[in-house]
């Protein structure tokens, strides 16, 4: 008994000091920070890089670390980023910090982690752990102790500071109202940096002690991130003291989940018998979101909280007017040229790079579910993946009928089809928390549903199998055989094509027109007649099938359905910032996210430094020539990872090249993660700054060429520049053209 | 106006509201008889807003009953609401920001006159207009005025035309009963004039009911055929526009002279 209590009290302790730290941030900038738990993970590894690789003391390092370094990181993120987003819509206050979430551990692993895994397990403490107390004959070691110890005190002093100091009144009041607060003499922005940097204090202690007790890789800081996240919802977001309970609840159920009483008496019994070892060991990490899915349901009215509240605050500061162009073809010229580029890549390309661009292409369908449940619906989904990897393993069992002897056997395209018009109806019910619950909410609802899909779902035995998923076989259509991989190839552009159709259509229609009106105001779109449920529910069908469909092709070319690791919840939030980044507005954002997801990692591992090279140039060259920031920024970042990239090759002799290789591989998942974080500033991504900036350009040409007054009758708005705004941003792109 | 002549078209009645300890309506009644225009009107904070509320259906009285046409829509939702004719524009405005002013009118139109198809969209067949819907689109841009912004983007519009565009939308769908939400505050004198004349036309041409909320109160008085007012969450006084200007309840309540 005793071993579980303390075992489940030590890792409560850690949720808790990381979990206060999210509380605080969000509650006093209404941001909610996902990268909390890769800030942790990214200060554990900078502690390990000081401690051993540079061998400092441990206990300076640590204090160092948590007590110099973390708040100073904390200030740079919040004068960086954290502090546009406070006025920013709610979507993008949501998706910046998911590209720092998926940008940071890359970025730590390039600086601190070289070419080996960290497989130590240096602390603050003495290495190994000492065994300091024993308590009812269980022995606390020195990690945990320390665990105990710096939770306790934090937990204290946050009460202390918030309920008895002026700086605690303080927060108080700018947590109730921004604006009141700020009217009556307090400065928000010291206030919300101060909290930004005990919040990332607090990351940086619970990465620290986390670290020896759990191990320094990625991997071992999901747990801390599903299980702060739960415990923020059962917070609501703002109650430091359901945060604690939160807390204890999660940790001292997963450290039960071993016990006599829960394993042997409980989950034996109903568990399948060829499962559930491995179910059993994937259930910690479900717990937080099993229990986070119970709380949303008991919860009442939490879509009327504060963050709507927030929301309507910042209504009218929506993005500035989009240009729904009419220029005909010209709309439709990227995406054909791309398609071109892919029609005609097999032939010089055949083999490998064939492959990656067909896998590039299918997944390239999944990024057109998110035109159309974030661009269209507006919504943040982070469980995509989660509706592809089903779709992929139904696939699979309707082909091959494997397992699941009771589901008929059909052709392969028939079951790709069959299987994600299954998944609907799970996109429906992952619809339905959208209906009650704020965008914040429904992230987090997502994001369960991705979790407890992958290790519920995704880990059973008949659908990993071992760790061997099924093997699935390339179809026959019409007397077609698809079983080549050029066929195949030419087939998934096809399906692509006819997806892409099938989105611009909807974004075209009635229902286009609905959602558009949904995502701005819904209380206007309701008075109107149109029902909002019918709308969101729409939205999360029609991109659940996507998705689904997606991910049956995808398993279909490789020849293998392993959704496990395919389909991992955590590829789906890389999967959101790639979408973002490129834009989720537009078809041909879907397929250069499709394209580039597949084929950037591949690039970078096979051409190594000499690639980087050549990146950096071309991002000079475009860093000097685009105006909107963007792009600009994403260039920026490119630069700087090439300029670390030659310093590293400069640095290290070159035949330790694999270390390089080994940051070029975390290159690509940085990219996409600053691209999201650009989103801050330019919220529609790249493919609409660019074609925005070229449409802009033509017009400024057509002007000058007929000398006219301005090309204002076109009928788009977009060029029309006998609007004040519109002519200010012309001006604006013209002076930061000059140099 | 298939319903009796007799019955009102909106009527609220013994509404109260509260928002924790503060009551915001108390017992307050109000109908909308058909082909008529109504003035609600109220100093700051008389309620005017939590009564238009209630009766478009975004907020849900702690007592009292809402009907339309004789139907009781208490619980009702919103959207039932505007299938049974009711349309309302909204005093902090809340247009579609990634639309173009046209296009608000078109989802309006299409809101009350197309079923939902889901299938033909996806084919693409769902985008092109329905019989009448141009015409009757433009001839709601013409009648506000709104034809040389027709194609921009509602997010860019200056206040006061924005404001026409909510009454345009909801013109466009053609209700029964329109609750119209301090509709000229941030309009010009000319622009409120515009208006005044639209509303009008509205009114005369189609026999829509309106219900006017305003702090304009000349423009409530020489627009309106009953008026309501409201002060404390009840009502103080209802008649015609010369009554309540010879009232001394409302004098006192604007003036904030004893009566």
């Amino acid at each position: 008994m005793w071993p579980y209590v303390i075992g489940g009290l030590v890792l409560a302790g850690v949720y808790s000091i990381a979990t206060l730290g999210l509380i605080l941030t969000y509650t006093s900038s209404r941001v909610f920070n996902f990268a909390h738990g890769a800030i942790a993970f990214f200060l554990a590894i900078f502690f390990h890089w000081l401690a051993v690789d540079h061998g400092w003391n441990p206990k300076l390092a640590g204090a160092f670390v948590v007590l110099v370094c973390a708040p100073l990181f904390g200030l740079f993120l919040w004068w960086a980023l954290f502090r546009r987003l406070t006025h920013a819509t709610s979507t993008i206050r949501l998706v910046s910090t998911i590209g720092l979430w998926v940008a940071l551990p890359a970025i730590g692993r390039i600086l601190f982690v070289g070419r080996e895994e960290i497989f130590d397990r240096t602390g603050v403490g003495p290495t190994p752990a000492a065994s300091w107390i024993r308590v009812a004959g269980t022995v606390i070691d020195s990690d945990e102790f320390l665990v105990l110890l710096v939770s306790v005190v934090v937990a204290v002093s946050m009460t202390v500071v918030l309920r008895y100091t002026p700086y605690g009144l303080q927060v108080r009041a700018t947590v109730d109202s921004p604006r009141q607060a700020g009217i009556s003499g307090i400065n928000t922005n010291i206030v919300s940096a101060g909290s930004w940097m005990i919040g990332t204090t607090l990351a940086g202690a619970a990465g620290v002690l986390l670290a020896p007790l759990k191990g320094y890789q990625e991997l071992n800081f999901t747990p801390l991130v599903l299980a702060m996240f739960a415990a923020a919802v059962i917070a609501r977001f703002h109650s430091l003291v359901m945060g604690v309970v939160g807390c204890v609840l999660i940790g001292m159920t997963q450290s039960f989940i071993p016990s006599k009483w829960v394993r042997d008496d409980f989950l034996y019994r109903i568990l399948p018998d060829q499962s559930q070892d491995v179910l059993i060991s994937k259930l910690p990490d479900s717990v937080p979101f099993i229990l986070l899915l119970i709380f949303l349901l008991c919860y009442r009215g939490l879509d009327r909280e504060r963050f709507a509240v927030d929301t309507r605050a910042v209504a009218s500061e929506a993005p500035p007017p989009t240009a729904r162009d009419s220029d005909g073809w010209l709309r439709l010229r990227t995406p054909a040229i791309l398609i071109l580029i892919v029609l005609l890549a097999p032939v010089p390309l055949a083999g490998r790079w064939e492959a990656i661009i067909a896998k590039g292409l299918a997944v390239g369908i999944a990024f057109l579910s998110y035109t159309i449940v974030a661009g269209e619906g507006g919504m943040v989904s982070l469980c995509q993946v989660a509706f592809a990897g089903v779709g992929g393993a139904m696939t699979a069992q309707l082909a091959t009928n494997d397992s699941w002897t009771w589901l008929p056997k059909v052709n392969g395209l028939l079951a790709i089809f069959l299987a994600a018009l299954i998944v609907v109806p799970f996109g429906l019910l992952v619809a339905l928390p959208s209906l009650r619950l704020g965008e914040l909410y429904l992230a987090m609802a997502t994001l369960a549903f991705a979790v407890l899909t992958q290790n519920l779902f995704f880990q059973s035995a008949s659908i990993n199998n071992f760790d061997g998923g099924v093997k699935v076989p390339r179809p026959e259509v019409f007397g077609i055989d698809f079983e080549g991989d050029t066929p195949f190839y030419y087939l998934l552009v096809v399906l692509f094509v006819l997806a892409a159709i099938l989105v611009m259509n909807v974004k075209r229609s009635t229902t286009g027109l609905n959602l558009a009106a949904t995502r701005s105001s819904e209380i206007a779109t309701a008075t109107l007649g149109i029902s909002v449920v019918r709308n969101r529910l729409i939205a999360f069908g029609v991109s659940s099938f996507l998705a689904a469909f997606a991910g049956g092709l995808s398993v279909t070319y490789v020849g293998i359905a392993l959704p496990a690791r395919e389909f991992d919840a955590l590829i789906g939030v890389v999967w959101l910032a790639i979408a973002v980044t490129w834009g989720v507005r537009s078809v041909a954002g879907a397929l250069l996210a499709g394209l580039s997801f597949a084929l950037f990692p591949q690039i970078f591992a096979e051409f190594e430094w000499f690639i980087l090279v050549l990146f950096g140039l071309i991002m000079l060259g475009i860093r000097s020539n685009v105006r909107r920031v963007v792009v600009q920024r994403v260039a920026l970042a490119a630069w700087a990872v090439f300029w670390l990239g030659a310093f590293l090759v400069w640095n290290g002799n070159l035949d330790e090249v694999p270390l390089i290789a080994d940051s070029i591989r975390e290159i690509p998942t940085t990219l996409f993660g600053l691209g999201a974080i650009g989103l801050a500033k330019e919220p529609r991504g790249i493919v609409y700054d660019v074609s925005h900036r070229s449409r802009a350009r033509r017009a400024e040409r057509a002007a000058r060429r007929s000398a006219d007054p301005p090309p204002g009758t076109t009928g788009s708005p977009g060029l029309d520049l006998t609007t004040p705004e519109a002519a200010q941003r012309a001006q604006d792109e013209r002076e930061v053209m000059l140099p | 106006m298939s319903e009796v002549a007799g019955g009102p078209l909106l009527e609220a009645r013994g509404v109260t509201v509260a928002f924790g300890g503060l009551v915001a309506l108390s017992d307050v009644s109000l109908s909308v008889p058909p082909a008529t225009i109504v003035g609600l009107m109220g100093p700051n904070g008389a309620g005017k807003t939590t009564l238009f509320g209630v009766m478009s259906g975004l907020l849900r009285p702690r007592t009292g009953t809402v009907s339309i046409d004789g139907h009781d829509v208490t619980r009702a939702s919103p959207q039932a609401r505007a299938k049974r004719g009711l349309a309302r524009t909204f005093q902090r405005l809340e247009l579609f920001g990634e639309l173009t002013v046209r296009e608000h009118l078109v989802v309006a139109h299409r809101a009350r006159h197309r079923r939902l198809n889901l299938a033909l969209d996806l084919l693409g067949l769902g985008a092109r207009p329905g019989p009448g819907e141009d015409d009757r689109v433009d001839a709601v841009l013409s009648d506000l005025g709104l034809e040389s912004v027709a194609s921009r983007s509602a997010a860019a519009l200056p206040l006061g035309t924005g404001r026409l565009v909510e009454v345009a939308r909801a013109m466009a769908s053609e209700p029964k009963v329109l609750l119209l939400d301090e509709p000229s505050s941030g309009l010009d004198t000319r622009e409120t004039e515009q208006l005044g004349e639209a509303l009008r036309r509205l009114h005369a041409g189609q026999g829509v009911s309106l219900l006017v909320v305003e702090h304009n109160v000349e423009f409530v008085l020489s627009l309106a055929q009953q008026v309501t007012v409201l002060d404390f969450g009840r009502v103080i006084a209802e008649g015609t526009p010369t009554e309540i200007r010879g009232n001394h309840a409302v004098q006192a309540a604007y003036l904030g002279v004893s009566a």
